[in-house]
């Protein structure tokens, strides 16, 4: 059985690359459906003990957060992402998505539709790179502080993994530069995969 | 001003003359276990309310409160003598696809009966809601504080 735990260099470059496909499809769809140009890239990838998540991401700030399950077509639950806006990042993105951000509702759904593009292009990389269909559920959306809309997601993974994959994404529009967090929760199904890709890149 | 020490998800910290503070609880719960009479106490941040009996870890209930007080007899704590305060439990996702999300109340209703079993007085709480909490329980006292992440406080 694999363990995530002490991925290396080359290791996480592989992971950053499946995030930079994965976001690289959701900056094309986000472009197309918005008539202007949206680019998208993952710097910055790394793997995170959920205890030590505070480290690692503002747990005192609110944020918007929009949850997809992943499911196997094969053999269900695959693991949850993430999708995690800071506070900063909403209002710039609806900004420049909306023009206008005094409707919240129409803010937050906005975001919930990012999130759900973001997830589908995230399974649609893990199809091209590891040819695993995986399906994304409809979206959750909670907007609070980040550790509290973790754990929920957590506690449904508690007993098979605990490792948080998170994908530092940085979206750009026109001048604007917005930061959004992609988090992959795998369980151990998800972990295999992962070491799969591994694999072959190696 | 007293020492301040982070509790993670799924930890726990006993101390004295301390701020244990545990932040972001959303349908997670934090259990305060506390002995008065010699001022110990101790945070858990748990996830689950059960384990399934083969790892021993703070992120279920039974066994952070079971690890919490063998910390604190350590420290001169009984364990007849603790009681216990919790909050957390909220229902932070407003739109809801996932009925598996929905845990905040299911951890409340067992978390409460675990405390039955070890014979722990639950002497205070806050529970519930659709908001995370940040909390800090002063062990020189006993006394918590929740911090709501839309704002507001409450001293349980």
């Amino acid at each position: 059985m694999h363990s995530i735990e002490d991925l290396g260099e080359i290791e996480l470059d592989a992971l950053r690359e499946l995030g930079n496909i994965g976001v690289g499809m959701a900056a094309t769809s986000l472009s197309q459906m918005l008539g202007k140009v949206i680019e998208m890239s993952v710097p910055v990838v790394k793997v995170v003990k959920v205890q030590e998540l505070h480290n690692v991401i503002d747990v005192d700030k609110i944020v918007a957060g929009v949850v997809t399950g992943l499911d196997d077509v094969d053999d269900g639950q695959a693991g949850f992402l993430y999708i995690n806006f800071p506070e900063q990042s909403s209002l710039k993105l609806a900004e420049a998505l909306l023009g206008d951000t005094s409707d919240e509702e129409m803010v937050d759904s906005t975001l919930m539709e990012i999130g759900n593009i973001l997830s589908s292009a995230f399974c649609d990389a893990t199809a091209e790179m590891l040819n695993k269909i995986l399906i994304p559920t409809p979206p959750s959306f909670a907007k609070d502080i980040a550790i509290a809309v973790v754990d929920a997601i957590v506690s449904q993974l508690a007993e098979k993994s605990d490792y948080v994959v998170i994908f530092e994404t940085k979206l750009e529009e026109n001048e604007n530069e917005i930061e959004i967090f992609v988090m992959l929760f795998p369980n151990e199904k998800f972990v295999e995969y992962i070491f799969q890709l591994l694999g072959m890149v190696e | 001003m007293q020492n301040e020490v982070l509790v993670g998800i799924g930890e726990f910290r006993v101390a004295k003359r301390a701020v244990l503070k545990t932040v972001g609880l959303g349908s997670c719960i934090g259990i305060a276990l506390y002995d008065p009479v010699v001022k110990v106490g101790g945070l858990a941040h748990v996830m689950l309310p059960q384990s399934n009996g083969t790892k021993r870890s703070a992120k279920y209930a039974d066994q952070a409160v079971e690890m919490m007080i063998e910390a604190m007899e350590r420290l001169g704590g009984k364990r007849d003598r603790v009681v216990a305060k919790m909050a957390g439990g909220a229902q932070i996702f407003k739109h809801m696809t996932m009925d598996m999300l929905r845990i905040g109340d299911r951890n409340v209703e067992a978390i409460t009966s675990v405390l039955d079993d070890f014979g722990i007085r639950l002497v205070s709480k806050d529970l519930g809601g659709d908001q995370g909490r940040t909390v800090y329980f002063f062990t020189n006292d006993g006394r918590m504080l929740v911090r709501y992440s839309r704002g507001g406080e409450l001293w349980i």
